[in-house]
């Protein structure tokens, strides 16, 4: 072995000596078998002949003595490097042209590699989390799916099913800390007690929350974040064991979770968290069983139990918590893994970008490919020489294969650098809510995906000239050398490949041409309110001070005095919630004087409290009868104005006005309302999903402790953020106003996600286009020089530079041609893929069809303009001569 | 490399080279002379394949080589086995005699 190694440096090192040696012994064997033919009698010219013939070429002996060892390959790959190194740079701008593309490419897809990997394929960052699960309830003869728990189905879960070694509940809002600085809201996940111990995570310092905190009546106590730590408690570490104010209510601190700690759904990192039962809103949820699904619920499943053995089980479950709750019938406990709640939604935009991103780098791979081919006919004459002087084709192979792989490392190291560079802009685009966006960075896994994509790519372009120079005939390399390449075949090939890229960009344009019409039908939509010059502020107040509805009413009657009074506010009201900025609230109702509705068959409706100037403020017009008065309050007999789709599907041959809607916000569910108004509708839930019913209830009779102010003003943002800052001060200066943010910019937010993914594929699908038109224009120019000869025939014989133009255009036009014919039934088949993402429009929408093909035309136009300006020019007597 | 020796069996040329030096040290075409004889012409050995054959075996250390004056009075480069190349040829050897005796089983079953 080492004899090996040291016999094969040392043949590196004195190369020239192994050299003559194997020379020497080569001529010294042929002298003997001469030697030894002329001893049996043959002519010393015979044997000469004869030996040589039974040696073969000396040149290829030597070659094979010296391939016997190992540092013949070592050597060969060192020179194909060097080789390789050199003809790269002999051409710097064929170099830089097919780096740059193969980087575009490999770097959209370690982007895009990047940030599936952080959130669909990287485990969650909690211990074994296989067994963790999402609990949710759904009631699909409802079409509802997805809702949290109800507190009694919770218990069952916990305390009965014996599949789970925890379950804990975990509910979202926002508690006013005051006293450290600026009263602020804090985001407050009100928890189980076993919520830590079930994402198994040790608090940084202190503890985390034991079961005895969960007992009604025991101290309130909170655990609060690294992040909010730092930021208001400047770190102090004797903080376990002081107190805070959340709502001016004490807590104790007992613990700090570590930043790294991430709560599911959740994605904020400075937030503090709560036992459930100390919390002002939700504790009142679980001593009463309101048939409300209310509490997200993650488990642990017990280790052997799969999710789907749970699922056998959750059926008794949920057949038993009917029996128990006859309301509940209908419902089901479902469960799912927990990485797959959190992923959601975005699975499918990051799928069909990883598609894109696929289809880019194999347009690249088609352009690197085409160059390569067109450097292959100009330098096949070089290759056929080598053949012709004995180099064995394998030989050839691998040095133009080190020559792509070159070009392939370049590339990829370009693109993990342009992936690297503008992941943190990616990141920004996607929706705050996935918990993982953390974690999205180019690490040693994208590097490495990276690294085998470039490989795989190199190898992919880089056999287009293999096959070109080894094909079986030499000869035909050598002729076509002598004539400026006439050829055909691998004419043929790089028309196939432009042909490709058209179809490949095709496809990716009419994906990105669908969501682009999409997305300006997602904007065009009229919410059904106004958003110029609307600004809303948030609110909210201390549940322990503002503890009675009388309360919240007084406050949101003075604020509404003030706020009127303010000179630079033309008017103003106060909700809860708002469409499309807050989630919405759907509530069950019934119709006072119908038969009851089956069991499981509840109709629902949006829900919002306004105050009476809430449609005046938001441009919702009345269409019958009255809007709410000053007058209608907690004393009055409620009242409730409904919209115009609910009016029209539920009274479809009467008047509603004077007729009673029984509903409520829980524990008043039961409280019958008389229809007063019908206003329009407006988009409740999103710009996407088209108006439902809606109710809204004077904010006077159902006081909130808290809302949303909305105001309209021709004011900036901040002078109205100012006034409405100060107002709400001059009544209680420990209220926190937050969440400001002008409707145009909220609405805006609204559409993020469709707007990312709309962006991401307009940009690759816009790469795209400018790498096909590069293609076209690269075969069609090769084409023209190729034809100087032909041109300058026909231009002797009587072509007019137009019709010369036209045979170049033609050519272009024909590549695209090609390319729809076989781009457009692959796009039909895939666009059906996107027919989720997609609003208002079907996946085969004629007029992007018909645009993108356009779009397409008018590329083969344009890439064909130089090279027809050059064929037009060809002076018939120049190319006549030149060969 | 494939079909260089098609006339031989596979990887037997190496294991005919050590049986052929093991009488005495002998140079290339020495060797390749004297598996044609004795073989009574079946096994013509050409130097394109002995000689890189000889390179990997000196370079494995199963031969030693030295530049000597041949009976002529020219210079050539005479194999001799080593002790490594003596184990390995019995080794071979027996070898060999599994796989034929193997063979021979097979064809006359």
């Amino acid at each position: 072995m080492l004899r090996n190694v040291i016999g094969g440096i040392r043949a590196l090192v004195r190369r020239n000596e192994r050299n003559a040696e194997i020379q020497e012994e080569l001529c010294s064997f042929q002298e003997a078998s001469v030697e030894e033919k002329i001893r049996r009698g043959m002519s010393r010219e015979a044997a000469l002949r004869a030996a040589r013939a039974e040696a073969g070429s000396a040149e290829s002996v030597r070659q094979r003595v010296w391939a016997a060892g190992w540092e013949s390959a070592a050597d060969s790959l060192w020179q194909d490097l060097r080789y390789a190194v050199r003809m790269l740079a002999k051409s710097p701008g064929f170099t830089a042209v097919a780096v740059l593309m193969l980087a575009l490419g490999i770097g959209a897809n370690a982007a895009i590699f990047s940030v599936i990997n952080a959130v669909l394929l990287r485990p969650l960052q909690y211990p074994d989390p296989g067994q963790l699960v999402n609990v949710s309830e759904a009631k699909p003869k409802a079409g509802v799916s997805g809702v949290g728990a109800s507190w009694p189905a919770f218990v069952e879960l916990r305390d009965h099913s014996h599949m789970f070694n925890s379950v804990a509940g975990l509910a979202f809002h926002a508690l006013t800390l005051t006293g450290h600085g600026e009263p602020a809201d804090v985001s407050t996940i009100a928890v189980t007690p076993d919520f830590f111990s079930l994402l198994g995570t040790k608090p940084l310092l202190g503890r985390a929350l034991s079961p005895a905190d969960g007992e009604r009546g025991a101290a309130p106590v909170v655990v609060i974040s690294e992040n909010l730590w730092r930021s208001r408690f400047a770190a102090d570490p004797g903080i376990a064991g002081t107190s805070i104010a959340l709502d001016q209510r004490a807590y104790i601190v007992v613990g700090v979770m570590p930043a790294g700690f991430q709560t599911p759904f959740f994605s904020q990192t400075d937030q503090v968290w709560i036992p459930l039962v100390q919390d002002p809103l939700f504790s009142a949820w679980t001593t009463r069983p309101p048939q409300a699904h209310w509490l997200p619920v993650i488990a642990r499943l017990r280790s052997g139990i799969s999710p789907d053995q749970a699922r056998a089980k959750l059926e008794t479950i949920s057949a038993g918590l009917a029996s128990q709750f006859p309301a509940e019938e209908g419902w089901q406990v479902a469960i799912e893994p927990l990485q797959q709640t959190i992923v959601g939604d975005v699975k499918a935009p990051l799928l069909l970008l990883w598609c894109a991103v696929g289809f880019l780098l194999l347009i690249a791979c088609a352009n690197i490919a085409n160059l390569l081919l067109t450097r292959a006919t100009s330098r096949s004459k070089e290759i056929a020489v080598r053949i012709a002087l004995g180099a064995n084709k394998r030989r050839i192979a691998r040095q133009l294969l080190t020559e792509s792989a070159i070009l392939g490392l370049l590339g990829g190291a370009t693109g993990v650098f342009l992936a690297w560079w503008s992941v943190s802009a990616l990141a920004s685009l996607l929706p705050a809510e996935l918990t993982q966006l953390h974690s999205i960075r180019v690490d040693g896994s994208v590097a490495g995906f990276a690294l085998v994509l470039s490989m795989a790519a190199s190898l992919v372009f880089g056999l287009a000239p293999v096959l070109h120079a080894t094909r079986p005939d030499p000869q035909a390399n050598l002729r076509e050398g002598s004539r400026a390449g006439d050829a055909r075949g691998s004419q043929r090939v790089r028309s196939f490949l432009a042909a490709a890229e058209v179809a490949l960009a095709m496809v990716l344009l009419i994906g990105a041409g669908l969501l682009m019409r999409s997305f300006a039908r997602l904007l065009s939509v009229t919410p059904g309110f106004e958003t110029e010059n609307m600004v809303k502020a948030e609110i909210s107040l201390p549940r322990f001070q503002y503890s009675r509805p009388e309360q919240w009413t007084a406050f949101s009657n003075e604020l509404m005095t003030r706020l009127q009074a303010e000179p630079g506010l033309q008017d103003s009201a106060i909700a809860a919630p708002l469409p499309i900025l807050d989630n919405s609230v759907n509530l069950p109702f019934a119709i006072a004087g119908n038969p009851p509705q089956p069991q499981g068959a509840t109709d629902t409706a949006d829900y919002i409290a306004a105050s009476p100037g809430y449609f005046r403020v938001m441009g919702i017009p009345l269409i019958r009868g009255r809007l709410f008065s000053e007058d209608d309050s907690a004393s009055t007999p409620p009242v409730a104005v409904i919209s115009k789709t609910l009016a029209r599907r539920y009274f479809t041959h009467e008047n509603p006005l004077g007729r009673h809607l029984i509903f409520g916000f829980p524990p008043h569910g039961d409280v019958p309302r008389e229809i007063v108004g019908v206003v329009a509708d407006i988009h409740d839930v999103s710009l996407a999903k088209s108006p439902g019913p809606m109710m809204y209830v004077p904010f006077a009779q159902v006081p909130f402790w808290g809302g949303e102010v909305v105001v309209r003003s021709r004011l900036s943002e901040t002078a109205v953020a100012a006034a409405i800052r100060t107002e709400t001060h001059n009544i209680d200066k420990d209220l926190p106003v937050t969440d400001i943010e002008s409707f145009p910019d909220a609405v805006h937010a609204s559409v993020a996600e469709p707007r990312f993914r709309t962006m991401l594929l307009g940009l690759f699908s816009a790469i795209a286009l400018s790498l096909a038109a590069i293609g076209i224009f690269g075969v069609v120019s090769f084409s023209v020089s190729r034809r100087t000869r032909e041109i300058g025939v026909r231009m002797a014989l009587g072509a007019t530079p137009g019709s010369v133009r036209l045979l170049v255009i033609g050519e272009s036009v024909k590549l695209v041609l090609f390319g729809l014919a076989a781009g457009i039934p692959v796009a039909l088949m895939l666009t059906h893929f996107l027919s989720a993402l997609l609003f208002a429009i079907t996946p085969t929408d004629p007029l992007t069809f018909i645009g993108v093909a356009l779009l397409m035309m008018l590329v083969a136009l344009a890439a064909a303009y130089l090279p027809a300006r050059r064929a037009m020019r060809v002076d018939p007597m120049v190319a006549l001569r030149c060969e | 490399m494939a079909g260089e020796n098609r006339d031989m069996v596979q990887g037997t040329l190496e294991m005919l080279v050590l049986k052929t030096l093991a009488l005495e040290p002998m140079h290339g075409y020495g060797i390749a002379l004297r598996i044609e004889q004795i073989s009574n012409g079946v096994f013509r050995v050409n130097p394109g394949s002995l000689l890189p054959a000889l390179s990997r075996m000196e370079r494995t250390g199963r031969i030693k080589a030295e530049w000597r004056a041949t009976e002529n009075n020219r210079r050539a480069k005479y194999y001799a086995l080593t002790e490594r190349g003596r184990k390995s040829l019995q080794e071979e050897r027996r070898q060999w005699g599994r796989q034929i005796a193997a063979i021979n089983r097979i064809l006359e079953a």
